[in-house]
């Protein structure tokens, strides 16, 4: 990960003292939140180590809690302007992205504790390890704009979310033909609902690229609008 | 578009002073529009540079101020807000060695052209200072001096209470009218000079910090009071306080000083000047956002 980038020198040091811890608790918390997520793609394909992931959604909430709690602390206190302004309430939303994406691992790994005495399908698993991986690599790339200021790597995320919706779409087509194996079936269609997360936390990736653009540029706009696919 | 210029009273028979009259700016209560305030040009700043001497205290400074709107003039110590404000209704008349170049329109006429009538000026557009300072006097008197001054014909009775109504000022005040101004309190002092600005019934309030003699709780009642009379006159605010400047203003201009390294003098420049949520969540000129963040340049 690429190192946080140098904020100008303050005049108001406390403010500054804030701001830059801020930005260090975030980056931990992107952290925590995208090797959480990595770890539920493991214990779903390993069969193995679903209470570690759900323990450590612990950490995850304990960041979003802080954070938040900070953030209204330096809003009341330090009349922060402009783009000191924009980051913290980027913070605001950034927070509950990373806080929702550690509670879909939590919901990938208690589907896979739920379905790990079950036939699988190998195909379909390869798609959601694949689904996984893209997702993964989104969280980072979003985490990376946003600490580094990339609006043009921001800009990028959607384009890295299309696979993932088309694989999520398409992965119905493999689970009908489980239809005649119940076991399989049933398999299926909780891997189903566990595709379905992989797709939500790769959106959440996007919403945190969008609050990237949002704090570069100051103008906020959806990269993409479900109920306006077109636009 | 501007009024037209019309002949004023009381400049003399050869030079007609060129303000306009005010009576074609609505000003009764019942004018007072339900909708919210188109932008219509009040001031017109152009290529404006202020020298004290051969000092440029101010240099180039361009914008226009619309009526019926808190406009406020941020920036560090030495920007020339406080300069430009008196600009505004010709304060700077009054320093020998002051010299102004460039133009500011006053509803389309030149303020300082040389027909035009200085002191009417400066009754259409009033001033509040950071201190406030009452004449020592009576309350009453505070408020009928400057109509009186001004020749303005009516009851005195009816004008002290208009206007200490306006400066919300009456109710605190009223069964003491004759008692010495000198004994309110600071934050009433101050909204007894708005009340006496606002007694010769002028279009524009200038305030040059009107706060920063005043606690909190005084400070907020100013801010109320402005927010209460821009919808029957145009306010000009120079602060220092960007929180101030956040909460009451429309419109934003920030100043900086540019530093002469050989003759070690500062000259005031404009900018940026938008919409004051724009100035405070994003700004567009990078040393605007220095400034409002609080960090160095």
């Amino acid at each position: 990960m690429s190192a946080i980038p140098e904020l100008s020198p303050h005049i108001r040091r406390r403010l500054d003292h804030e701001l830059r811890d801020l930005q260090v608790k975030i980056r931990s918390m992107g952290a925590a939140s995208q090797s959480m997520f990595e770890s539920s793609l493991h214990s779903i394909q390993s069969n193995t180590g679903f209470d570690e992931v759900i323990a450590s959604d612990d950490v995850v909430d304990a960041y979003y809690m802080d954070i938040e709690r900070q953030v209204l602390d330096v809003l009341a206190l330090q009349s922060p302007m402009a783009s000191d302004l924009r980051f913290l309430t980027a913070l605001l939303h950034v927070s509950l992205h990373l806080e929702r994406m550690a509670d879909m691992s939590v919901n990938i790994v208690k589907i896979g504790s739920c379905v790990s005495h079950l036939p699988r399908n190998n195909s379909v698993m390869t798609t959601i390890m694949e689904m996984g991986s893209i997702a993964l690599t989104m969280i980072e790339a979003s985490m990376d704009a946003f600490a580094n200021r990339d609006l043009d790597l921001s800009l990028r995320l959607p384009l890295m979310d299309d696979p993932v919706d088309r694989l999520n779409r398409g992965i119905i087509r493999d689970i009908l033909p489980m239809a005649n194996d119940m076991r399989l079936l049933e398999w299926g269609m909780q891997i189903h609902v566990v595709s379905r997360q992989i797709e939500r936390v790769a959106d959440h990736a996007v919403d945190i690229a969008e609050q990237t653009a949002f704090l570069i540029t100051g103008e906020f706009r959806e990269f993409t609008d479900a109920s306006h696919p077109s636009t | 578009m501007p009024p037209e210029a019309k002949t004023a009273q009381g400049s003399g028979s050869g030079s007609p002073s060129v303000v306009p009259t005010r009576l074609e700016i609505k000003r009764s209560p019942s004018d007072v529009p339900l909708s919210p305030p188109e932008d219509v040009p009040v001031f017109q700043v152009d290529d404006l540079s202020v020298y004290y001497g051969s000092f440029r205290a101010v240099r180039d400074v361009s914008m226009t101020v619309c009526e019926r709107q808190i406009t406020s003039l941020i920036g560090p110590s030495g920007c020339g807000k406080t300069t430009l404000l008196r600009c505004f209704n010709r304060m700077n008349d009054l320093v020998e060695i002051a010299r102004v170049a460039g133009k500011i329109l006053y509803h389309g006429v030149d303020l300082y052209h040389p027909d035009v009538n200085a002191v009417e000026v400066r009754r259409r557009i009033g001033m509040v200072f950071q201190k406030p300072n009452p004449f020592p006097k009576s309350i009453y008197d505070n408020i009928t001096f400057g109509p009186k001054v001004a020749g303005i014909k009516g009851n005195m009775d009816e004008i002290v209470e208009r206007s200490l109504r306006r400066a919300a000022l009456w109710d605190e005040v009223k069964d003491r009218l004759k008692e010495s101004a000198m004994g309110l309190s600071g934050g009433q002092q101050q909204r007894l000079c708005i009340a006496r600005a606002l007694a010769v019934d002028p279009e524009v309030i200038l305030m040059d910090e009107p706060c920063s003699a005043l606690d909190p709780i005084a400070t907020g009642r100013i801010e109320d009071l402005m927010e209460e009379i821009k919808s029957e006159y145009t306010i000009i605010i120079v602060t220092h306080n960007m929180q101030q400047a956040a909460r009451v203003s429309d419109m934003c201009a920030f100043f900086t000083a540019e530093v002469n390294e050989t003759s070690d003098t500062r000259t005031g420049v404009l900018v940026e000047y938008d919409k004051t949520e724009k100035m405070f969540s994003n700004p567009s000129d990078e040393r605007t956002e220095n400034y409002v963040t609080g960090r160095f340049g």
